[in-house]
């Protein structure tokens, strides 16, 4: 009961100093406001690219492996379990010399060619697909070594853009946690400063909380109550934005870029949401602790 | 030889050879040898600057001793981890000369966030409020604000929010300080009757009149050592007619 009571009382006292210090406050709200935005607007284009990629990644996870003609059917069916039975291979698929051959035929580019040639001059194929763009080098290094591969042109494989998009997303990543320290380090700084103006609003109510016996989280709850008020309704705030602002961005960029398959997804918006919301909180409740553990002591 | 043992009452505070000295090499005090039974009322006299705010400092534990012993109410004040502080507090009723009113709140609102604060349950708050305020007689006046009592009203309200909790030690810190003669002599009678109800009273205070009057136990401080503590003293030293020596 007499926690109800004192929550009562920092939840009461959170909201009038809130108010009370209303131009500090709302600053406070309108800084974070933009940070989280920032984070919202690099988690949005974090998505939005990690679909373009998802997209051609299932276009450029399969290596085709050759087989050399004087291979065994038995050796091919065998290699392809093999391969079947290594992490990260969703899929093995056999084409016949027959098959590549019409597939070969069927692009009118290869015509001049065809009419010079004797017989079925294409190999047999195992088309290997993979769950991820990193599985490819080691199936292409285990193809390599199978004894019954085509040594003139062992496999065939994307590698230049697998590699490429492979590292565009490591930088993203590590760029992405770069500007995320940034932001947190400035949205609790700011917070803390929030704070400090608040406790310094507040001295002599303090002074009388610790005079007449109020324990210390007593004394400091209301405030780290009020960083997390602050952090949540600036997270409300930028969410609100970025909500009416992804679907319209999405479509003005359809149309300029029609070629890079970018989407409005709206399956993200509740993670984005629970996202910014727990970012504010975290952020309000961070600031506002390291906030009063400096500045209120009995 | 036999030890009779002793049955006064127990001591609420006790200074044991306590010294403070500030960080720039200044004592505060020096030596300081004090014990205050319960139901006791001290006058703590000295000029500016003699080590009375400090002593006052050193109860409530917002200073500790560099060296030496002092015990409040069995805690001793120098190992406290501030953990416990509130509760210690809890047990001491403070006022000030500048009354430390919140000027935001109603005088009933003033003497309920001592009770608020610890937590009490809210029916019980206002009636304990009620109450305090009728004990120092301004029980017409709760729904004003501080800004419109007058200085000693203002004491009285701060009495009130300090006897509120119900502690056994009150330690006012010169709390006649702004009054006028009349108010001051007021707020004394009203320091009295609290004692009279078994409350501890130390009272730091420049007001000579008071305390030639009221003639209680009187400890003189000088550059932070006790050089006086008389049973029933005066301000000064009254050589006419000597003072009982408490020790």
């Amino acid at each position: 009961m007499w926690i109800w009571r004192n929550l009562l009382f920092a939840l009461d006292s959170a909201w009038q100093n809130f108010w009370r210090n209303a131009a500090v406050s709302m600053a406070a709200v309108l800084s974070i406001t933009l940070i989280l935005l920032l984070a919202g607007v690099s988690l949005l284009v974090g998505h939005a690219l990690g679909q373009v990629l998802d997209t051609y990644q299932q276009r450029v996870s399969v290596l085709t492996i050759s087989v050399a003609d004087d291979t065994p059917m038995a050796a091919a069916y065998d290699f392809a379990d093999q391969l079947r039975a290594r992490p990260g291979v969703v899929s093995v698929r056999f084409v016949t010399k027959d098959e590549e051959l019409s597939r070969f035929s069927a692009d009118p580019r290869n015509q001049q060619l065809l009419e010079q040639l004797e017989g079925n001059p294409v190999p047999a194929k195992l088309e290997v697909r993979v769950a991820a763009l990193s599985d490819i080098g080691p199936v292409d290094a285990f193809a390599r070594q199978w004894r019954g591969v085509d040594r003139t042109d062992p496999t065939d494989y994307q590698g230049d853009f697998v590699g490429n998009m492979l590292r565009l997303r490591t930088w993203l990543t590590i760029a992405g946690l770069g500007l995320l320290a940034v932001l947190t380090v400035a949205s609790v700084v700011i917070v803390m400063n929030t704070i400090r103006t608040a406790v310094y609003h507040r001295r002599q109510e303090i002074e009388v909380m610790k005079l007449v016996g109020a324990t210390e989280w007593f004394v400091r709850g209301p405030f780290v109550l009020e960083g997390v008020m602050t952090g949540l309704i600036a997270a409300g705030l930028a969410l609100g934005i970025l909500v009416a602002a992804y679907r319209p961005f999405v479509h003005a960029f359809q149309s300029a870029l029609f070629f890079v398959p970018l989407t409005y997804d709206p399956r993200f918006v509740p993670v984005l949401g629970s996202d910014l919301l727990t970012a504010g909180t975290l952020l309000g409740a961070l600031g506002s602790y390291i906030g009063v553990r400096r500045f209120v002591r009995l | 030889m036999v030890i009779a043992p002793d049955f006064g009452p127990p001591s609420v505070i006790s200074f044991e050879h306590v010294w403070k000295t500030y960080p720039n090499g200044t004592d505060a005090l020096r030596d300081v040898c004090l014990s205050v039974p319960a139901g006791d009322f001290v006058f703590l006299v000295g000029p500016s600057g003699a080590g009375k705010s400090t002593l006052v400092r050193l109860l409530i534990r917002e200073e500790r001793p560099t060296r030496g012993s002092l015990v409040v109410h069995g805690h001793d004040l120098g190992t406290m981890g501030r953990r416990r502080l509130p509760w210690l507090r809890r047990t001491v009723g403070l006022v000030f000369q500048d009354f430390k009113l919140l000027p935001r709140l109603t005088v009933l609102e003033n003497v309920m966030f001592a009770l608020r604060v610890l937590g009490r349950p809210g029916r019980a708050v206002e009636r304990h409020a009620r109450e305090a305020l009728e004990t120092v007689g301004l029980g017409g006046m709760a729904r004003q604000y501080p800004c419109e009592l007058s200085g000693g009203e203002q004491q009285r309200v701060a009495i009130a929010r300090a006897l509120v909790h119900r502690p056994r030690l009150i330690v006012a810190d010169e709390p006649t300080g702004n009054l006028d003669p009349v108010t001051a002599w007021e707020i004394m009678q009203l320091l009295l009757a609290i004692n009279a109800d078994g409350a501890t009273v130390l009272m730091a205070t420049h007001n000579r009149d008071i305390v030639d009057l009221v003639r209680r136990r009187v400890v003189a401080i000088e550059r932070g050592t006790v050089v006086r503590d008389d049973r029933s003293g005066t301000y000064h030293v009254d050589l006419a007619e000597p003072a009982v020596r408490a020790r």
